[in-house]
């Protein structure tokens, strides 16, 4: 899983260390290389949407919510968000099925059925609000299903490709 | 029934129909509520789960789908007052609300309008007219002559000496004109004739009527207006005056009053010819008459409003009274039972127009939905606001979200208290003006006291657009908060606090975790 910010080429990554309800940060990386950061950990305040972000030791409220693939978070008196990809659209509660990532229409279709992908292979590209999207293999296996041609309209989440083994 | 307060007046009504939406339709609604009045509101499909139709006792569908089937349909909005027994109609401000037709449609209807006559409405309406009115009852304008063009005729002679006496810099403005069509500014004589033969042939384009009207251009003015308050019986009183400078591209942002810039002397002033020029029209009702004031202390009428504003807050904060509960009493046939001493001015407010629009992208209006929607509160504050958590924000209707107006002992304190709820106020989901409404707010230009309505559009953005936040920790926060799961759907706070940590940390959640 990747982030990004708004009109921000940088691609982050997170590694999480999670224990009796609080995560920690213990790196992120921007575009591969790790950054320096103080010590992030955030915890769930109790109140839906809030949690309190502690940085460097100070500790502060924070409120947050997911719209589509967009997390907005509200701290220190500023709303801002934070956009996550998943690499290939891998859905977690879907085990080798690809969930759109984003409402739109397919732009074109690059993977059949029967075909062996290596992981990262580019299956399927959709385009929303003029904006293109490649479809990456999460892992390596065999296309069992393409659910959609090009042309189609796709909602968000919709299956759009399954990989067996 | 009508209420009691209501009992000796000489047009009493009972039910008020609110031909508006938004934000001031549930501030008219509540108002409504408040004195006793049933209520009625309009709403279009879009509306049907809205605030302002939950607000009011019943309401009626207005079928169709653009806005001259719905909110400027005043056909359809009478049909509906006629249906539902609503014997009083509030326009609120924008639609309906300045329709000289509309008002007489009413009237004509049998039907009580909360607000001035249509010949009022009518003749404020026209800046000609007004202008005209104006000058006749003698009050300050602009100083300006207008030039009617005549296929064929010499122009030019009466054009430059109209030019000599307004004085340079001057702006060329369409008569029939608006919205910035057919307007242009002549800094030097030279520019003169070109500018004007384009500004010309512009308003026969755009209007089909190419008499120019001429006009001082006033830099470095800034906008202050002054409310009024009048009766059926005659008598008219001003609430002082309200500073509306902080303007993007003629749109207020930030409103005042005080206004830094006014003296006791110019506000008496002002007060007077405000008065004179709601006396002029046999004005009825909550009105606005706006002026330009120079930087030397002139000031020179703009162009009423003949309907409550937007703004109108910042005036309740202050003197304590509430101009829709005035409407109301007014439009009974009440008289307003406060003399021009008895209005008094405590402290100071500011407002602040939250728009669902990016900053950091022209200002478009931004989409979405209200995922979350916490308005601030506390000692001073006020949010009037149409919408509320859940709520989608779509293109369809004017992006603002609410209005944030606080109330404090002085200016200063105004502005801190109006900042500190700004950072307090937590909008997500869409997009919102809040961080450049908290820059304007803390600009030294503002702060001062010294800013004109050029300031937003001649200041580098630079100076207005916040630091670069720490993408960092925002990533940090946003992929912790979805590793815990943290979401509108799936809550953790719904789950029972532990015991021991008092955290919402399940013991068992975390065992399955550690050790799969």
């Amino acid at each position: 899983m990747e982030w990004s910010v708004p009109d921000r080429q940088e691609r982050y990554k997170a590694s999480l260390q999670e224990s009796e309800g609080s995560v920690s940060v213990a790196s992120i990386t921007r575009d591969g290389t790790e950054v320096n950061i103080p010590e992030t950990a955030v915890e769930a305040e109790g109140r839906p949407g809030r949690v309190i972000v502690t940085v460097g030791g100070e500790a502060k409220l924070a409120h947050v919510t997911r719209t589509g693939d967009t997390w907005w978070v509200h701290m220190d008196g500023r709303a801002h968000e934070v956009l996550f990809h998943e690499q290939g659209g891998r859905s977690p509660s879907n085990e080798g099925s690809l969930g759109a990532p984003m409402p739109g229409t397919v732009l074109e279709v690059l993977a059949r059925e029967g075909q062996r992908v290596r992981e990262g292979q580019h299956l399927m590209t959709l385009e929303a609000m003029k904006m293109e999207h490649k479809i990456l293999a999460p892992r390596p296996g065999e296309i069992t299903k393409v659910h959609f041609s090009e042309g189609d309209r796709v909602d968000m989440g919709s299956s759009l490709v399954e990989i067996g083994d | 029934m009508s209420p009691e307060w209501m009992q000796g007046a000489n047009s009493p009504y009972s039910k008020v129909l609110v031909a508006n939406r938004g934000e001031i339709a549930v501030r008219v609604l509540q108002a409504a509520r408040e004195a006793g009045l049933s209520s009625v509101a309009v709403y279009s499909q879009s509306d049907s789960s809205s605030l302002h139709v939950e607000t009011a006792d019943e309401s009626v569908l207005l079928e169709g789908g653009g806005l001259d089937e719905t909110y400027l349909n005043g056909s359809a909005i009478i049909e509906a007052a006629r249906s539902t027994g609503a014997d009083a109609i509030h326009p609120g401000y924008g639609f309906l609300s300045e329709r000289a037709d509309f008002a007489s449609a009413v009237d004509a209807a049998g039907i009580r309008w909360i607000g001035p006559s249509a010949h009022a409405i009518e003749t404020m309406g026209d800046k000609i007219s007004a202008r005209s009115l104006m000058i006749e009852s003698g009050v300050p304008v602009i100083p300006g002559e207008q030039i009617p063009v005549e296929e064929g005729a010499d122009h030019l002679g009466a054009l430059a000496s109209a030019a000599a006496k307004v004085g340079y810099p001057l702006l060329i403005k369409a008569s029939a004109g608006g919205g910035g069509k057919g307007m242009r500014s002549v800094s030097v004589p030279k520019n003169l004739r070109s500018e004007f033969e384009a500004a010309a042939r512009e308003a026969s384009a755009a209007f089909g009527d190419g008499t120019v009207y001429i006009e001082r251009l006033l830099k470095r003015a800034r906008h202050v207006e002054i409310q009024v308050l009048c009766d059926t019986h005659g008598d008219a009183i001003h609430l002082n005056e309200r500073d509306c400078s902080l303007q993007r591209r003629y749109q207020k942002v930030i409103e005042e009053a005080p206004s830094p810039a006014v003296s006791p002397a110019t506000r008496e002033a002002m007060g007077d010819a405000a008065v004179t020029a709601a006396r002029s029209v046999g004005y009825v009702g909550a009105g606005t008459v706006e002026f330009l004031l120079a930087s030397n202390g002139e000031f020179f009428f703009l162009e009423m409003n003949t309907r409550i504003q937007v703004e109108h807050p910042v005036t309740e904060m202050t003197t304590g009274i509430d101009l829709v509960q005035k409407q109301f009493e007014v439009a009974a046939g009440l008289p307003l039972g406060i003399s021009q001493d008895e209005v008094t001015q405590n402290g100071h407010s500011i407002e602040a127009r939250v728009y669902a629009e990016d900053p950091s992208r022209g200002f478009l209006p931004s989409v979405g939905e209200l995922a979350v929607w916490r308005a601030p509160s506390g000692p001073g504050i006020r949010v009037d606001s149409g919408v509320r958590e859940g709520d989608s924000v779509t293109i369809e209707f004017d992006p603002m979200l609410a209005k944030l107006v606080v109330h404090a002992p002085d200016r200063g304190s105004a502005i801190r208290r109006l900042d500190s709820a700004l950072s307090s106020f937590v909008v997500l989901g869409v997009r919102t003006n809040i961080d450049f409404l908290r820059k304007a707010l803390s600009h030294g230009a503002f702060r001062g006291g010294s800013i004109d309505t050029d300031f937003l559009d001649s200041t580098d953005p630079s100076e207005l657009s916040g630091s670069e936040p720490d993408h960092h920790t925002l990533v940090a926060v946003a992929a912790a908060a979805q590793r815990l799961g943290i979401d509108r759907q799936q809550t953790p706070g719904t789950e029972a606090l532990d015991d021991h940590t008092g955290h919402q940390g399940d013991p068992f959640r975390t065992l399955g975790r550690t050790f799969p």
